[in-house]
């Protein structure tokens, strides 16, 4: 493995005049997203090697439960009693949207939790009805109850909790981290993102932006397609037996070798018959990554796998734990749709929570359950959260809720944290953080490090300046890791 | 807002300051340096310096030094000593300003914070020396810049003399071939005809040429046959759509927004085509650039000149946008950078978005050169306006010719005659049925269309000075209303203007919410047929009518005349607000229930009926004009202030709208003070005197010919960027383009017509080892088919490919309302299918066609130089399994099994269509193994495998 310095010196030269330097001979310039170990001893410049970060690693991947919409923390995890006395009043908030518009503040309904909340675990943690089965394992995450975020609109706010921004066009995490550390699986991409939303920045955020190609999210499914149909794109043939598409392929090599013969020393066309060999490959092993059909019936009843409202999201975690496995460094499995209200965004009613809620409990409480029976949780970091919560009063005097950056939760599970901790406070309504503030800038900042990677070093140079994920700003939250 | 810490401060005063000094026995500042050591150094410490210290100066303040404070950051002094109010760090310690709180992860305690107060108010004693050094990084000033190759004055160059005579003739080979000679290294051989032609088109029109084609140049034995195959390809309509696209990918083209919540491009098009049409058409590409920017302001002769100009401004307006974002201010701001920065790098190869926040760490542009060029497009409009949830781009619909234009000048004479009439009746209607209206509550807002009489919102008045929107007290009409935040007294005013439909006496009556921070002696001018009459009116009291309506007085207004209500600050006390103002009518009972009335209204019914329905056609007809994207003139053009460290809400020194001093070697065109500057920025810069701009394009238009720029970092002709491999040629070929009159066909012409770029890509021995990166072009570099080019080649040698040119190709999008649900799921539902060539391929920003995303189309958000090539197995994976290529693969497969009977020739012609030669023996006898695998050769499976191999194979997807 070769080393990140300060500096990281993996891309100093474009790919293409990397290739043109390069005699003939080396064939594995290509790997990008799918390297396999026995091609790392021969390349000098795969941008995907696994790399050795700057700090000791306490979690080797990530995986990502994106919660699309914003989910109401004083409904789950953030109690706050005086709701219930207030429920009905009058009073002055400084509603986020509004003060965006006006710089005003204004008069709204509070409203009160809609779930009953009881404390769990040796940590007494507070969880309300709404997430039974995650309750049921608070000594095992650490509930961040004092997020703040940028942007109050969904788009911005979804793409600057991916990628740091909300308007100008960076990097997502997921290829800063591809970047940063390279991948480790032979026969999968390195980051993955499970039905993503075509709405709130798209491809946008799993896109590398100005970072090298090989960094690229690579979608699985969309959003709204069953979790039975998600597969990588292009990966099976349907119109050719498998004998018949065997017999294609060495055509099409032995034709390859055939002409890239008569141009000796090019390493780029090298590079193209390996591309071909590698795709080979994937085609062959990534199917298996992706089955969940051999698992036991257990395991797939601790997924909640074949029920009803759990199926879909249970298969998508089952995927993200395989995918672990095998090594894929950043696996994002995103419960949304492609609207521009998507899934948590219950403006006018809240009740509706419950319904996500019961798409997504179990399987998450599946997920870190495995993985810890697994031993994956040890270097594993399971994030869970959307990209804003909600306000603790009702939207417009109705039945909802509207979108709040200012204060939310979220919690981390794994890969060096603490678990079991509560973390920062909200105010007595649940709306602003007021204790140990926790920006979403510091929450990529404290994911990076707890990867192993130093935020202010992560850099790129792109057009002539040294860009960040967490561009100026950002500090790691010592207090939350083991 | 700031009474707490006032307070304090005449508190402190009494009770620390002048009892505490005579019980400690101490001085003054003795006591004051004790309070300092050993309460206010180490709150500093513990909870300051981290962040603003030796180590990081966040905001650019440092508090580990006396001086620093004294200084202070980006917004000034951090505080002022014996002043609370004055000082910043008290504000941002309380908490009070959301944006603005320190520390930022928790409140200190209420003890530090009584402790910093105290310290302040007690002149802010501080022991601690040493200066404060800026220790910001900053780049090359503009003087020192001046000496940087690229921004040095363009000269012609001699050109220099070569031994080789072949090399001689065109001066762009004796520059090549010169740094040749030095390095010691000979020119590869001359390409093949058969690989010459092939790169032509590709290069020209970007399609591969026929059989015949490849042919009929072959055995071309004219001297000018390779100069004649140029002019043929230049003088294609596919040119256009070649080229156009190199540009379109500067031009960071593309038919919806991204972003946020994608809205659809459905006129974009029209910029495609106008491009397209551009190149074909041979426009100068200085022209080019001052229709880009400043096309809505340029002179024209006819409707169609117009409309070309209008178009070309879209270029400026579909960048990706995220319209909804909340914070207009920012959005704006955001809008303007992307605008300054895309025109940076497109037309100057300037990286211009970092100055948004402090100058440029390496080239010589300062802050306020941003700044200059940002007043220009604030005083341009891109978003209809600043106020809407979901922001908007400006529309603007295209001037006709012939008989639809007089259909459209018809349609328009009857709407601006009818339209007035039509509301004169309805507002008669209205006045005369106002005492029917049931009139809402007092409480929540209501729309203004729900009161009686005449009544004018704050949103159609006239404003001036700076209020605010505001929606904090509920009880408003429509949308919230202004106050003037109790600033800036004497300087605002709102005018309410109703056109009065029927003479008559009204109570003018003013709408607002009343509150105890109102104003209570706020000045109304009321203008009646009989004058003006100035009321002053009490805003903390509750308005009477309705909990609503304040009653100003009676007075008389003439039917057809304005009656006016103007609000102003001028002397006020309190906040001034105002909602809207209502016009009552007051008559008799009599009159009102009288017969008369009832045929009047009756008359007015029919009236407004037959008016409506005249009306509707008309405003069809003028909405399905032709639409274009564009910008528009601010009609108030200002300057703009600095943002500091580019956050929208601080402001520093106001900059004239300007340009860079760096890139101005001659006369800079003054900027009129009621105009954008636009059209003076284009003058600017496509002058001779700029030194980047023909350097820029010429350095484009060679990367497009051969793979790799003169300069390779196209994009960046900055100190950070690549220098010139060959300098005196890049200079001899900007000043080419100018005396060229920048025609871009011209140009291309005379280098392809070089030996450099006929060379063959196999370089000679040593030449690789001495040369790694060929920036010498000793031989032609290899190139990959680009993302359009793979999907075109393949679509053409199957015989698929529709040649249709121009128009909108979005199915389903025609007239639609771009800014619906229904416009983004065109988008997120769209199923690519159409087999037209790529560059018509619908350009969505959010669903990219697949191809395109896997063969290195790069961001579509961004301006795109040159493409990247990757190579990944993903694009493996595209050309083993995709339908596309399997389809493809059989229509190719049918046609050619009809076409040819003999088994030979169908190889023959399968590798002439796809690969532009015949077979090789050894890929023939491959092809014939696999034929004779225990099928027949009439098998379409069989073909269809040969043509998917073919498609997939390395002479297919690269260029010799």
């Amino acid at each position: 493995m070769n080393s990140m310095s300060e500096q990281p010196q993996h891309y100093p030269i474009s790919r293409r005049n990397a290739l043109r330097q390069m005699a003939c001979g080396f064939g594995y310039m290509a790997a990008a997203g799918i390297s396999s170990q026995q091609a790392m001893a021969s390349s000098i410049a795969n941008p995907l090697l696994p790399r050795t970060p700057h700090l000791f690693p306490r979690a080797k991947r990530v995986i990502f439960l994106f919660m699309a919409g914003g989910v109401s923390q004083v409904d789950s995890y953030d109690y706050k009693p005086l709701l219930y006395k207030k429920d009905g009043d009058m009073l002055d908030f400084t509603d986020q949207r509004i003060l965006a518009k006006t710089g005003m503040g204004s008069n709204q309904r509070v409203m009160k939790p809609l779930w009953d909340f009881k404390q769990h675990g040796q940590n007494g943690a507070w969880v309300s009805d709404l997430f039974p089965h995650m309750a049921k394992h608070t000594d095992e995450y650490c509930v961040i109850r004092s997020m703040q975020t940028e942007g109050v609109a969904h788009g911005p706010a979804t793409l600057f909790l991916h990628t740091g921004s909300t308007n100008l066009i960076r990097p997502s995490m997921g290829s800063w981290v591809s970047y940063g550390l390279g991948t480790e699986s032979q026969d999968m991409p390195g980051f993955v993102s499970l039905s993503p939303s075509f709405g709130n920045g798209g491809p946008r955020n799993y896109g590398n932006a100005f970072l090298p190609a090989a960094c690229q999210g690579t979608a699985m499914g969309r959003a709204g397609m069953k979790a039975t149909n998600i597969g990588i794109d292009n990966l099976r043939n349907d119109s050719l037996s498998p004998d018949r598409q065997k017999r294609q392929f060495d055509l099409l090599q032995s034709m390859n070798h055939e002409q890239c013969q008569s141009q000796p020393g090019n390493s780029e066309l090298e590079a193209v018959i390996s591309s071909y060999e590698l795709a080979w490959r994937m085609q062959s092993n990534a199917p298996e990554v992706m089955d969940i059909s051999k698992e036991s019936a257990a395991t797939r009843e601790l997924y909640g796998i074949g029920e009803k409202h759990t199926d879909n999201y249970g298969r998508q975690c089952l995927m993200a734990r395989r995918m672990a496995e095998s090594g894929v460094r950043f696996i994002q499995v995103n419960y949304s749709d492609n609207s521009n209200n998507p899934a948590w965004d219950q403006h006018n009613d809240m009740p509706k929570h419950k319904e996500h809620a019961l798409a997504v409990d179990k399987p998450v409480a599946g997920l870190l359950t495995d993985l810890k029976k697994r031993g994956l949780l040890e270097d594993t970091l399971v994030w869970w959260g959307g990209e804003f919560g909600r306000t603790p009063y009702a939207q417009k005097n109705g039945t909802g809720r509207d979108h709040n950056p200012t204060g939310f939760s979220v919690w981390l599970a794994g890969g060096g944290v603490k678990p079991g901790l509560i973390y920062g406070a909200t105010d007595e309504w649940g709306q602003y953080a007021i204790a140990n503030k926790v920006h979403m800038h510091d929450l990529h900042a404290t994911i990076l490090h707890l990867l192993g990677m130093n935020h202010e070093k992560l850099t790129f140079r792109h057009e002539g300046r040294d860009y960040r994920l967490t561009d100026v700003h950002g500090n790691v939250i010592h207090d939350i890791v083991a | 807002m700031f009474s707490a810490p006032q307070k304090l401060v005449s508190a402190l005063i009494v009770s620390i300051f002048a009892p505490q000094v005579d019980l400690w026995g101490l001085n003054p500042s003795d006591s004051g340096i004790d309070f300092f050591e050993k309460r206010i150094r180490p709150l500093l410490t513990e909870k300051c310096i981290e962040c603003h210290g030796p180590e990081k100066q966040k905001g650019g303040l440092r508090l580990d030094l006396k001086q620093g404070w004294e200084v202070g950051g980006d917004s000034g002094p951090a505080l002022v000593p014996g002043d609370l109010t004055e000082s910043r760090i008290i504000h941002a310690i309380h908490y009070e300003n959301a944006d603005f709180q320190m520390p930022p992860k928790n409140k200190l305690s209420d003890e530090a914070i009584a402790d910093l107060e105290e310290w302040i108010a007690m002149g802010a004693p501080d022991p601690r020396s040493g200066a404060v050094t800026d220790s910001r990084e900053s780049g090359l000033s503009v003087e020192e810049g001046r000496e940087f190759w690229s921004f040095k004055p363009i000269e012609k160059p001699k050109v220099p003399a070569v031994e080789d005579p072949l090399w001689q003739d065109s001066p762009i080979d004796s520059f090549i071939r010169a740094a040749q000679e030095a390095g010691g290294i000979d020119p590869a051989e001359k390409a093949s005809r058969v690989d010459l032609v092939r790169r032509a088109y590709f290069t020209l029109i970007g399609m591969p040429p026929s059989p015949d084609q490849i042919e009929s140049f072959v055995q071309d034995q004219r001297d000018d046959a390779f100069e004649r195959l140029v002019d043929e390809l230049l003088d294609s309509p596919h040119f256009g759509e070649r080229w156009g696209r190199h540009w379109l990918d500067v031009a960071r083209f593309a038919e919806s927004s991204g972003g946020g919540r994608t809205l659809l491009y459905k006129d974009a098009w029209r910029f495609r085509d106008y491009v397209i049409e551009s190149f074909n058409r041979d426009v100068p590409f200085d022209q080019l650039v001052r229709e880009q920017i400043a096309g809505d302001l340029l002179p024209y002769n006819t409707p169609k000149q117009r409309s070309r100009q209008l178009i070309a401004t879209a270029f400026l307006a579909l960048g990706p946008t995220n319209y909804e974002l909340q914070d207009k201010q920012l959005l704006r701001y955001d809008v303007i950078d992307e605008q300054v920065d895309t025109l940076g790098k497109a037309f100057m190869g300037m990286t211009l978005g970092c100055v948004r926040c402090h100058d440029h760490k390496f080239d010589p542009i300062p802050s306020e050169d941003y700044y200059a060029l940002a007043g220009i497009f604030k005083s341009t409009r891109t978003l209809y306006n600043y106020t809407d949830n979901v922001a908007r781009w400006v529309d603007t619909p295209l001037p006709m010719e012939g008989v639809k234009a007089n259909e459209l000048a018809n349609a328009e004479s009857i709407n601006t005659e009818l339209k007035p009439q039509l509301e004169r009746k309805k507002a008669t209607q209205s006045v005369f049925s106002q005492h029917t209206v049931n009139v809402p509550k007092p409480g929540p807002p209501k729309p203004s269309r729900q009161f009686p009489g005449i009544v004018v919102d704050e949103r159609d008045a006239k404003v001036e000075g700076a209020w605010q929107f505001s929606q904090y007290s509920q009880n408003y009409l429509d949308e919230g209303y202004l106050h003037d935040g109790n600033i800036g007294k004497g300087e605002k005013a709102i005018m309410f203007s109703a056109n009065i439909p029927i003479t008559g006496t009204y109570e003018a009556r003013l709408a607002y919410a009343e509150a105890a921070n109102r104003s209570t002696q706020t000045p109304v001018t009321v203008s009646h047929s009989k004058g003006e009459t100035a009321v002053i009116v009490d805003q903390t009291k509750p308005p009477s009518e309705y909990g609503r309506f304040h009653i100003l007085g009676r007075f008389e207004f003439e039917e057809g005349h304005r009656g006016n209500v103007r609000i102003s600050n001028r002397n006020t006390d309190g906040y001034v607000v105002a909602d809207a103002v209502q016009w009552y009518l007051i008559e008799d009972e009599s009159v009102i229930k009288s017969n008369a009335r009832k045929e009047e209204l009756a008359k007015l019914k029919t009236e407004i009926k037959s008016l409506e329905s005249e009306l509707k056609p008309i405003a069809q007809l003028l909405k399905a004009r032709p639409i274009a994207m564009t910008v528009k003139e601010d009609p108030e053009p200002s300057d703009s202030a600095i943002r500091i460290r580019g956050i929208e809400s601080r402001r520093g020194d106001v900059v004239p709208r300007g340009f860079l001093q760096i890139a101005t070697l001659g006369d800079t065109p003054e900027i009129p003070h009621n105009e954008s500057g636009r059209r003076q920025l284009a003058d600017w810069i496509v002058s001779p005197d700029n030194p980047l701009t023909s350097r820029v394009i010429a350095n484009r238009i060679w990367t497009w010919l051969f793979g790799q720029g003169i300069v390779s970092s196209v994009d960046n002709f900055g100190t950070t960027g690549q220098p010139p491999s060959h300098p005196e040629l890049l200079d001899y070929l900007a000043i080419r383009m100018q005396e060229l009159d920048w025609s871009v066909k011209s140009f291309v012409r005379e280098i392809m017509l070089s030996e450099t770029w006929q060379l063959s890509t196999q370089a000679k021995s040593n030449v690789v080892e001495r040369d790694p990166s060929n920036r010498l072009l000793a031989f032609y570099p290899k190139r990959r088919l680009d993302a359009e080019q793979l999907r075109d080649a393949i679509l053409a040698s199957s015989g698929d490919i529709d040649l249709a040119l121009y128009g909108p190709n979005i199915d389903g999008a025609g007239e639609i309302n771009a800014n619906s649900t229904a416009a983004q799921k065109i988008e997120y539902n769209y199923v690519f299918k159409d087999k037209r060539r790529s560059v018509y391929t619908p350009a969505f920003r959010v669903k990219r066609h697949e191809l395109f995303e896997l063969f290195d189309f790069g961001n579509i958000n961004f301006t795109i130089g040159q493409r990247n090539t990757s190579t990944v197995a993903l694009q493996a994976l595209y050309m083993l399994n995709n339908p596309f290529l399997i389809d493809q693969s059989r229509v190719a497969a049918k046609r050619l099994i009809q076409d040819r009977q003999n088994p030979d020739e169908r190889i023959d012609l399968a590798f002439e269509t796809t690969l532009g030669r015949g077979p090789t023996d050894e890929e023939r006898r491959l092809i014939a193994d696999f034929l004779s695998n225990g099928q027949t050769s009439d098998s379409v499976e069989e073909w269809s495998s040969i043509f998917q191999s073919l498609f997939g194979s390395i002479d297919f997807r690269y260029l010799k």
